[in-house]
């Protein structure tokens, strides 16, 4: 089994009476990617967003690495995000700036030299013909690329990508996916969020499941297809659900 | 907090709204002074301006501006860097971004037409009403979730601190007239901040005396050194607990 890369125990997030998460334990390895889906609501994005410290747990706590996020303590130092890159699922930049001066602020921000950035995808993705152009004249596909450029530019080992391919040409998302899998093959962990099932199951090693803000399972991509005899997950996973349903009402 | 605030300028300075504002002031100082024969006047009129619009502008814009960069400020809050960073330099860039375009825009004209100590009152007393709103802004930004609801937050406080507020005091001191409260009363529209600017321009330009016994009142409260430096303790207060509150509020949302 390869080496555990984030680790949660418990956690546990509350918006007022709702808990949106609920006592997730589940580890994210090197060198693995992992798909999260499920229904709307599901507790997908705040399960992402207590790992990038975006959101604040109400229970349990999370270990990135060396660092600890816990519920109870004060949120811990910064630093821990420079392993961390994020391509958000809606991508606004601040409107007048243009793309150069927005990879050149997020490079500063991390205090990263020209030289220690990878910025092959800025001209595989097309944008190396529109760095002078300003963020506000963009397409929301465009934006997608200047995101998919700031998530892997830094070389980041982990990697949070929420709907990538969302607004996306499919020769882009491919070249998205196809990074996210080089990553993954150098060692790095990345966790997707999709609805498109088809885009990232091949990329995927294992799917977690949730619902209702609850774990429901975090298993290998062959174990499901395995214990469902599908062929695709798109068939598979209903048929798992059908059958842990099953089961539960039986015992 | 550097970076954020270098980069957050760059996009503010070229910002449709900055620059429409510049023009706003600077079209009405202007326009004022050109009306006007005597440049005093001109300054009276530009006092009313100056505190009821520039409330409004700064409080509006900062509102609508951080609601717009929401998704930018989250993806700030992923890298590597403080959130009190990510907030400290886009405040100083929006509250810089806002004072140098009313340097522009009243601070030029005034400078030009009627330069000397009023002026110079006025646009200290613009300025700190610039960072008092602005610092109000953010706070209500970051507290409210919904822009809509946060915009109509910032209207209504507009409203409280530019009519209801003197509203309330003037009823006070109509209905205890009876009294000799209007020493205990009148101080108290120091507490909001248009007021106080308000003041401490008219103690400046000397129309103290035109405002019977309640510029009496100012001028024995707010006329000393004592007074003044007071009058900027409570502005400095305005602005440094609501950035304070911002912060706090920042530093624990779940963005």
């Amino acid at each position: 089994m390869a080496e555990a890369r984030i680790t949660c125990e418990g956690l546990g997030k509350r918006y007022g009476a709702l808990w949106a998460l609920r006592s997730a334990d589940l580890t994210f390895h090197k060198g693995e990617v992992v798909m999260l889906i499920g229904p709307n609501a599901s507790g997908k994005t705040t399960l992402i967003k207590c790992l990038l410290g975006l959101v604040h747990p109400t229970e349990g706590r999370i270990t990135v690495e060396d660092t600890v996020i816990d519920a109870r303590a004060r949120a811990p130092q910064p630093d821990y995000r420079n392993s961390i890159g994020y391509m958000p699922q809606i991508s606004q930049f601040p409107p007048s700036l243009t793309i150069a001066q927005l990879f050149a602020m997020m490079a500063d921000v991390r205090g990263l030299a020209p030289d220690q950035l990878d910025d092959r995808l800025i001209a595989e993705l097309g944008l190396d013909r529109q760095l002078d152009k300003r963020l506000s004249t963009l397409s929301g596909g465009t934006r997608q690329k200047v995101s998919a450029v700031l998530a892997f530019r830094t070389h980041p080992t982990i990697l949070v990508m929420d709907e990538p391919t969302a607004g996306l040409d499919p020769v882009s998302a491919a070249r998205v996916l196809k990074e996210a899998g080089a990553l993954r093959d150098h060692g790095g962990t990345v966790l997707i969020t999709s609805h498109l099932m088809e885009e990232v199951e091949a990329l995927a090693d294992r799917v977690a499941y949730l619902e209702d803000g609850a774990l429901r399972f975090l298993l290998p991509v062959n174990v499901i297809l395995e214990r469902t005899g599908a062929t695709r997950l798109a068939q598979g996973l209903p048929r798992l659900l059908e059958q842990m349903n099953e089961h539960q009402r039986t015992h | 907090m550097g970076k954020v605030f270098k980069y957050t300028l760059i996009d503010l300075a070229r910002n449709r709204f900055v620059l429409g504002y510049a023009l706003l002031m600077l079209a009405l100082s202007q326009g004022l002074f050109l009306l006007e024969d005597d440049p005093m006047k001109a300054m009276l009129s530009l006092v009313q301006v100056v505190l009821a619009l520039v409330p409004l502008i700064a409080l509006i814009f900062t509102v609508v501006y951080l609601y717009d960069i929401q998704e930018f400020t989250q993806l700030l809050a992923v890298q590597p860097i403080a959130r009190r960073s990510i907030l400290g330099g886009q405040l100083l860039a929006l509250a810089t971004a806002l004072l140098v375009a009313q340097g522009f825009g009243l601070g030029l004209p005034l400078l030009v037409h009627a330069p000397g100590p009023s002026a110079l009152m006025l646009s200290l007393s613009g300025s700190a009403l610039v960072l008092v709103f602005a610092a109000l802004g953010a706070l209500i930004a970051l507290r409210q979730r919904e822009k809509a609801r946060g915009v109509g937050m910032a209207l209504v406080l507009w409203l409280g601190f530019v009519l209801v507020y003197d509203a309330v005091l003037m009823w006070l001191m109509f209905t205890t007239s009876d009294y000799p409260v209007e020493p205990f009363v009148v101080p108290l529209a120091a507490l909001n901040p248009i007021d106080l600017a308000r003041i401490l321009v008219m103690l400046e330009i000397d129309l103290a005396a035109m405002m019977g016994y309640s510029g009496a009142v100012y001028k024995s409260f707010f006329g000393s050194a004592a007074g003044m430096t007071m009058a900027g303790a409570i502005l400095v207060l305005w602005v440094l607990l609501p950035t304070w509150g911002a912060f706090r509020v920042f530093r624990r949302k779940d963005l």
